[in-house]
């Protein structure tokens, strides 16, 4: 893996996953053996799409390699990719742009349901990175494959028989079908809402979430990170019609669930679990997802 | 924990390691910090000449300021100068200037706490021996019973709020009292929407019914304790039945309340604004202490007294001394133990008591006061009486603000000091549960902006001929010596998750739970405290009580919270909220601008109309400079910790 992330900082700025102070961080790295393995503290969306960025001038942006990235979090962006890809030039200069090293988790984590969503194997990668023992096992998109031009190449079934050993280890939740099952009038939402400070958590950590609020600072134009369960939120002259917290809550889940899955034919969620983590007061999104609805 | 890389611009995670939050983070954590970025940061020295800023170096900002105060000193004395301190700045900071207050020779030193805490620290250093919440943030999780008064946690400590949340929804009891239906009174076991104004006969009458039912801890009231019987004599007064005429609590509720915060212990008592910002704040935090005394509830994790904070560093730069009746460390300005200081300081000190914050505006209306240095506050905004604090300010001949932005007290000064925000800045702060926690560095300022014990330390050296610090951890180190209870902390030991004082040979990591065995006084103290109405009374021209505070989005006067997107887009203007049913009655719209007058002055805005207020109270943030609720504040003060009653107000509102 160093003879190829040579290559690639050659061509490219090398970032990677990095501990410090006890948090798994990105910051650069200047070689493979610095790169951590423990999955980052956060979804690394700010590669694609800043926290708060300048959107008056499309800057042309850097090379970027980013190594350490797990799969769930990565998911995230081709997910993202089916709404705002060739939309959002701000993103889209970046995702160009950017590589991503992807590194498969060997066993289940605590919390993570990735196994609902197809497992940490993912079929759509820049690098894939599985490590075996000492060994790494990397699938390589076309685009990248020049990196690896020396290496041997393995046909065969490592990583489809990996998955499904990973995935027969994590027992996937019952997904399928929850854009017909979830039900609008359900207790839950209101029970949700009686809980919830409205911190933004799930939103902001989510690596699938890109909606973003525009604002004006002196002579730039920014944008900065939103949160649908915010009242302001795609605030008309009538205000949120959303008006109550139990509705905005429920229009976070039913995106992911009934109107991603409608318009792009799959589910707005990778399984990361950082919702769950991340959410002061314990609101669980497995549970949206389990949750038996005839029984109300 | 801010996470800036080069590719990613900020980045703001909760710390995972953190005691504090365990790496949760509230709207104002992930979203709160575009402030910092922002176009309309103070860049450059001002001085204003002929009515206009005018840019300055450094140097001459510096020489003039100093020269000026001088000047003043030599003719008027050093009690014609005063300094106001933030509880937004490090201990180091507050540290640094009260000393020059005392050092050029005057205790006129005081900050925001007195209009928030002042009395927290006056009332539980009389009762308990320290102001301070008594256990640990982590040690909420093993409380059975929650009460909280006066606090609108979720909002205001929304992660403190979440701790209680978790706990409810586990089956945890909980007692909410405040006249607003707060979300966690939503959940509550059992609300108590009393009168604003009338917790002494609450809390009174709760303790009337824990006697009653013999439900009181005589162990370690016997033990741990003086002053019972005549608590007990007092209390004797309030059955629930007469109170429920002050309170406008059903005496069956109350006694049921009552019950189980005496009998599901441990039970921690939360508290905030809504207890101490009355003319008898200081009588409302010792009737808390009273009932953690009465059931036994201090000293022991899961009960415990926490009076919550509403700065990142009210304890810290309380603990300071950035007050005017106590240098670092609760010393009281007239006694013998500030010696200590004069040793330390290598002077004579000044033993007479300073002027507090509301004190100095009216010092300055009679011109006894001639100038004041405002370091990161804004009292144009958040002072009571605000045509007070104009007329003193017009009437000072030297005004100085440091400060990140053009505030609209800044906008009136005579020199405006641009400073650094805490991600820009090394120090520590001490949080509302006693932990001191360090600050490192982050960016870059804009322009010439300087930390603000960088400006402290170049005022001090030129006015107070203080000795030159290098750097914040020098200042930390003389803090070690100057105050017991952080001696043992280090910025090592520190650093990264904090420690809670006192920390010292005795107790090197920190005490996390305080009073297990005894007192810092001995025993803890039972006052009998008489129920005595607010300042103001409704009538029949002014038929509505009003109380003000803040809201979910902003923080304080605004000044950082409204240069945020996502928090002003949440909340861009001012308002008033009203009963739907008042609303109705008096004939006032959903988002109508109306006019609210009181005793004191008028503000227009907008109404907002609720069920979560009862009938004849209203509601006004404090954030808005375009509609300034304290106008209509009057300065009736607490008599022992000069607080102005922030939450009872009689107003009218013309439609």
């Amino acid at each position: 893996m160093e003879t190829a992330f040579i290559a690639i900082s050659r061509d490219f700025q090398t970032y990677g996953a990095v501990e410090r102070d006890g948090e798994v961080i990105f910051d650069r790295v200047a070689g493979f053996d610095q790169v951590s393995e423990e999955r980052s503290r956060y979804a690394p969306k700010e590669f694609l799409m800043k926290r708060n960025e300048n959107v008056l001038i499309l800057n042309v942006e850097n090379k970027t390699a980013v190594f350490g990235i797990k799969s769930c979090d990565l998911k995230g962006f081709y997910l993202m990719d089916k709404q705002v890809f060739g939309k959002d030039p701000f993103y889209t200069e970046k995702r160009e742009k950017t590589l991503f090293a992807n590194f498969v988790c060997s066993e289940p984590c605590s919390g993570g349901f990735c196994s609902s969503f197809g497992g940490p194997v993912l079929d759509q990668y820049d690098l894939q990175i599985l490590r075996e023992g000492e060994k790494f096992h990397v699938m390589v998109s076309e685009k990248y494959d020049r990196y690896f031009g020396e290496f041997k190449k393995e046909a065969g079934t490592f990583y489809s028989d990996f998955s499904n050993r990973f995935n027969s280890k994590l027992e996937p939740l019952p997904v399928e079908g929850i854009e017909r099952r979830i039900k609008w009038n359900s207790e839950l939402w209101k029970e949700y809402a009686s809980a919830c400070i409205s911190c933004g958590a799930c939103n902001f950590e989510c690596p699938t979430c890109y909606c973003f609020d525009l604002y004006d600072d002196g002579n730039e134009r920014k944008r900065e990170w939103d949160s649908c369960i915010l009242s302001g939120f795609t605030s008309s002259s009538a205000g949120n019609i959303r008006k109550d917290l139990d509705e905005r809550l429920r229009q976070r889940f039913y995106h992911k669930f009934v109107y991603f899955k409608k318009s792009k034919d799959t589910y707005l969620c990778t399984g990361c679990n950082r919702c769950v983590e991340d959410c002061p007061v314990g609101i669980d999104i497995k549970e949206v997802i389990t949750y038996d609805y005839n029984r109300e | 924990m801010v996470i800036p890389t080069q590719a990613s611009g900020e980045r703001v995670i909760g710390y995972s390691k953190s005691p504090v939050n365990e790496g949760k983070l509230c709207l104002k954590g992930y979203s709160g910090l575009s402030y910092n970025f922002s176009k309309e940061r103070l860049k450059y020295p001002l001085i204003k000449r002929n009515g206009e800023f005018v840019r300055v170096s450094w140097e001459a900002a510096l020489t003039e300021t100093s020269n000026r105060l001088k000047k003043i000193i030599k003719e008027y004395g050093p009690d014609s100068v005063a300094f106001q301190s933030s509880a937004k700045c490090t201990n180091e900071e507050n540290y640094l200037m009260q000393k020059i207050a005392r050092v050029i020779g005057t205790n006129n030193i005081d900050h925001c706490a007195r209009s928030c805490h002042s009395p927290t620290a006056m009332g539980l250093i009389t009762t308990l021996g320290a102001g301070a919440a008594t256990g640990s943030i982590n040690s909420l999780d093993d409380s059975k019973t929650y009460f909280v008064i006066g606090s609108n946690t979720t909002e205001q400590h929304p992660i403190i709020g979440t701790r209680i949340i978790k706990g409810r929804k586990k089956g945890k009891n909980l007692i909410v009292a405040d006249p607003r239906k707060t979300q966690l009174a939503e959940i509550a076991s059992i609300h108590l929407q009393f009168n604003p104004g009338t917790d002494v006969a609450l809390l009174n009458s709760i303790m009337h019914v824990i006697l009653e039912e013999n439900l009181e801890d005589t162990k370690f009231i016997e033990e741990r304790t003086e002053g019972f019987s005549a608590l007990r004599q007092e209390l004797a007064k309030y059955s629930p039945e007469i109170v429920e005429g002050i309170t406008g609590i059903e005496p069956e509720k109350l006694r049921e309340a009552a019950k189980i915060i005496a009998k599901e212990k441990p039970t921690s008592i939360l508290y905030a604004m809504g207890i101490t910002q009355h003319v008898h704040g200081t009588e409302n935090v010792m009737s808390i202490s009273n009932l953690g005394l009465l059931t036994g509830n201090l000293g022991v994790r899961g009960g415990g007294i926490f009076p919550l904070r509403g700065q990142n560093n009210v304890q810290g730069s309380s603990d300071m001394g950035a007050l005017s009746e106590w240098y670092p460390g609760y010393i009281p300005v007239n006694s013998d133990s500030v010696k200590r200081f004069e040793i330390l300081w290598k002077r004579g000190l000044p033993t007479n008591t300073g002027l507090t914050l509301s004190e100095m505006f009216d010092a300055a209306v009679d011109g006894s006061l001639k100038a004041i240095y405002i370091m990161g506050e804004n009292p144009l905004v958040t002072e009571a009486a605000i045509s007070d604090v104009e007329k003193g300010i017009e009437n000072l001949e030297l005004l100085i603000v440091q400060d990140i932005f053009m505030t609209l007290t800044a906008g009136v000064a005579d020199v405006v000091l641009p400073a650094t925000t805490s991600l820009e800045k090394e120090g520590t702060f001490t949080n509302t549960e006693r932990r001191i926690q360090k600050v490192n560095v982050i960016y870059d300022s804009p322009g010439e902006a300087m930390p603000d014990w960088w400006i402290l330390n170049e005022i001090g050296k030129r006015v107070g001929g203080l000795e030159s610090y290098d750097n914040p951890r020098s200042i930390f180190e003389e803090i070690r010596k100057a105050i017991p209870n952080y001696s043992g902390a280090t910025y090592e030991n520190i650093y990264p998750t904090g420690k809670q004082w006192p920390i010292n040979k005795d107790n090197p990591d920190g005490t996390e739970i305080l009073h297990t065995k005894s007192f810092p006084i001995g025993k803890g103290k039972l006052v009998p405290i008489p129920y005595r109405p607010p300042a103001e009374v409704t009538d029949a021209n002014y038929d509505f009580i009003m109380t003000t505070g803040r809201n979910y989005y902003h923080f304080h006067s605004g000044t950082m919270s409204r240069r945020t997107d996502v928090l002003e887009r949440e909340s861009p203007e001012p308002y008033v909220e009203i009963n739907t049913e008042d609303a109705k009655r008096i004939g006032a719209r959903n988002s109508q601008k109306i006019t609210i007058e009181s005793r004191h002055g008028s503000i227009e805005t907008k109404v907002k109309t609720t069920d979560k207020i009862p009938a004849g109270i209203v509601f006004v943030p404090f954030h808005f400079d375009e509609s300034r609720v304290n106008r209509l504040v009057g300065k009736n003060l607490d008599p022992l910790s000069k607080i102005p009653e922030f939450k009872v107000v009689a107003v009218r509102l013309v439609v």
